[in-house]
């Protein structure tokens, strides 16, 4: 949608840079959560630091999001679409640090389980890994793009990653009591297992946020058709 | 939520025009209506400054016209009471009904159309040779009211709900002109007030204060709409978004659009309501 200039330049700037800060952190939140999972798939300790590292800039740029978006407020009061863009990406910044936080999580894990002996059951997490990273970019997409049915078909989604987890957790419990001498790696595993569902929450938070700037529409806490 | 899409006799211009119930009418009867404007256009001499317009104005709330210089926002005001009479050469098509009575029938008086719709203007005029007490009783006297005790009670009366009693009730005797921009405008306010209007029309009436005095005019219309009626016009977008209830949204004449004041200023039907309100017109 090509948006008209607004009268003050500023404004415009001002809302573009906004907007720019949070597309950038969207970025470096994946990134981050790409590198923790892979230095968990490939027993990487480097990766696992590098993602850890990463979160204090997100949590910066969550910091500068916050005050960009309480200045244009105070400076211009924006209304209608410009209002919802707003709230929208403060609200997104907010979400995209707890993705980053759950990603700082998982590569912490993943360093205690490289330290021990490989498990296969570590497979049991790439499906809900693939499910929530591509929740994520989607509901990203659709809030760069403003697609209110691209980020309307992300809410659903959350079910199969909840699934998933359950799914995984109950077979990673029975390992448990089969194999009580890697009860800690079991663990650890469905920790990041429950770390992924709660990217799912947050991605999904994003795709409700996303139709609320593009549509003005509160779909969130509203009965989800399931999809397959 | 009922939306009442009508036909324009410009394709390009869509109006979209939203009927002042908060809640469907299913759930919740609509509110009871004070005017009922229908069709109306205004004419200056040969040129038109308001476009058949439609739109109901709901009992005791307040409705705000916004729109750029020049789109007749002023005038569609005064076509309420009948004020923009005043101005030579004028012509008005179409009906206004104030309690479903045609306040532009031969038959009615248009000074009885002003004394039950009232007015308070930009500027504040308070009557510079006349005291504080004389200016919000005048029009009363002029009315024939003689009975001093009535005057005095409808004196304290109307200074009380325009917050402005306690701190004039000492000085009624000093001029009018005597007190600050902000006071003057709360005595022009308690001035209509003093005959009992059913509805009080207010053009731009902070436009001329400072924050203080401003909040104070707000504070007194969001007081006042428990009693009366309010149709404001003011280019103040947040000013709009916090005194009222309903926005009508004017361009060239025209109505745009008309709508709850959450729904205007947070999801506009309209790209020129959604443009303008942005900052984004022309």
């Amino acid at each position: 949608m090509i948006t008209p200039k607004h009268i003050l330049g500023t404004f415009d700037e001002a809302l573009a840079s906004l907007r720019n800060n949070v597309l950038m952190m969207s970025s470096l939140t994946e990134r981050s959560l790409e590198r923790a999972m892979k230095g968990l798939f490939n027993r990487d300790d480097d990766l696992c630091a590098h993602a850890i590292a990463d979160d204090e800039e997100i949590d910066q740029l969550e910091i500068q999001i916050d005050k960009d978006g309480v200045a244009i407020l105070l400076r211009f009061q924006p209304v209608a679409s410009d209002l919802r863009r707003v709230v929208s990406a403060m609200k997104l910044s907010s979400n995209l640090e707890r993705m980053a936080d759950q990603a700082t999580t998982i590569a912490r894990r993943a360093r205690k389980l490289n330290q021990h002996p490989p498990l296969a059951e570590v497979e049991l997490i790439r499906p809900m890994y693939e499910q929530a990273v591509s929740m994520f970019k989607d509901s990203v997409d659709a809030f760069a793009r403003e697609d209110v049915d691209l980020a309307r078909a992300v809410v659903p989604r959350d079910q199969k990653l909840d699934d998933l987890n359950r799914a995984a957790s109950r077979k990673l419990i029975e390992r448990m009591a089969h194999d009580p001498e890697q009860l800690r790696g079991y663990l650890n595993l469905i920790f990041i297992g429950r770390c992924l569902e709660r990217v799912g929450d947050h991605a999904t938070n994003i795709a409700e946020d996303a139709v609320y700037a593009a549509a003005a529409e509160d779909i969130r806490h509203q009965p989800v058709v399931a999809t397959t | 939520m009922v939306n009442l899409i009508m036909a324009s006799p410009d394709p390009a211009v869509v109006e979209h025009v939203e009927r002042p119930a908060e809640l469907s009418p299913t759930t919740e009867p609509a509110p009871p209506l004070t005017f009922q404007v229908k069709n109306v256009s205004i004419w200056y001499g040969e040129k038109r400054a308001i476009d058949d317009v439609t739109l109901d104005i709901a009992s005791n709330a307040v409705t705000a016209i916004i729109g750029p210089s020049g789109c007749g926002k002023s005038t569609f005001l005064r076509c309420l009471n009948r004020m923009h009479e005043l101005v030579p050469k004028t012509r008005v098509e179409g009906r206004v009904l104030l309690q479903g009575e045609d306040l532009y029938s031969s038959t009615v008086d248009p000074a009885i159309v002003r004394r039950r719709v009232g007015m308070v203007f930009q500027k504040s005029n308070p009557f510079p040779t006349m005291s504080i007490g004389e200016n919000v009783i005048i029009g009363l006297r002029l009315n024939g009211v003689r009975n001093q005790k009535f005057l005095n009670e409808r004196l304290e009366k109307s200074l009380r709900m325009a917050a402005l009693w306690d701190e004039v009730k000492d000085d009624l005797h000093k001029s009018g002109t005597s007190l600050s921009g902000g006071q003057q405008q709360r005595l022009c306010i308690a001035r209509a007030l003093a005959v009992e209007p059913e509805v009080l029309l207010m053009d731009e009436p902070c436009s001329a204060l400072d924050p203080i005095a401003t909040a104070k005019i707000e504070e007194l219309i969001y007081e006042l709409k428990a009693q009366y009626t309010i149709v404001t016009v003011t280019h103040n977008m947040q000013q709009a978004g916090r005194i009222s209830d309903f926005t009508a949204f004017l361009y060239m004449g025209r109505l745009i659009e008309f709508g709850s004041t959450t729904k205007i200023f947070t999801n506009p039907s309209q790209k020129q309501t959604e443009d303008y309100i942005t900052g984004r017109f022309g």
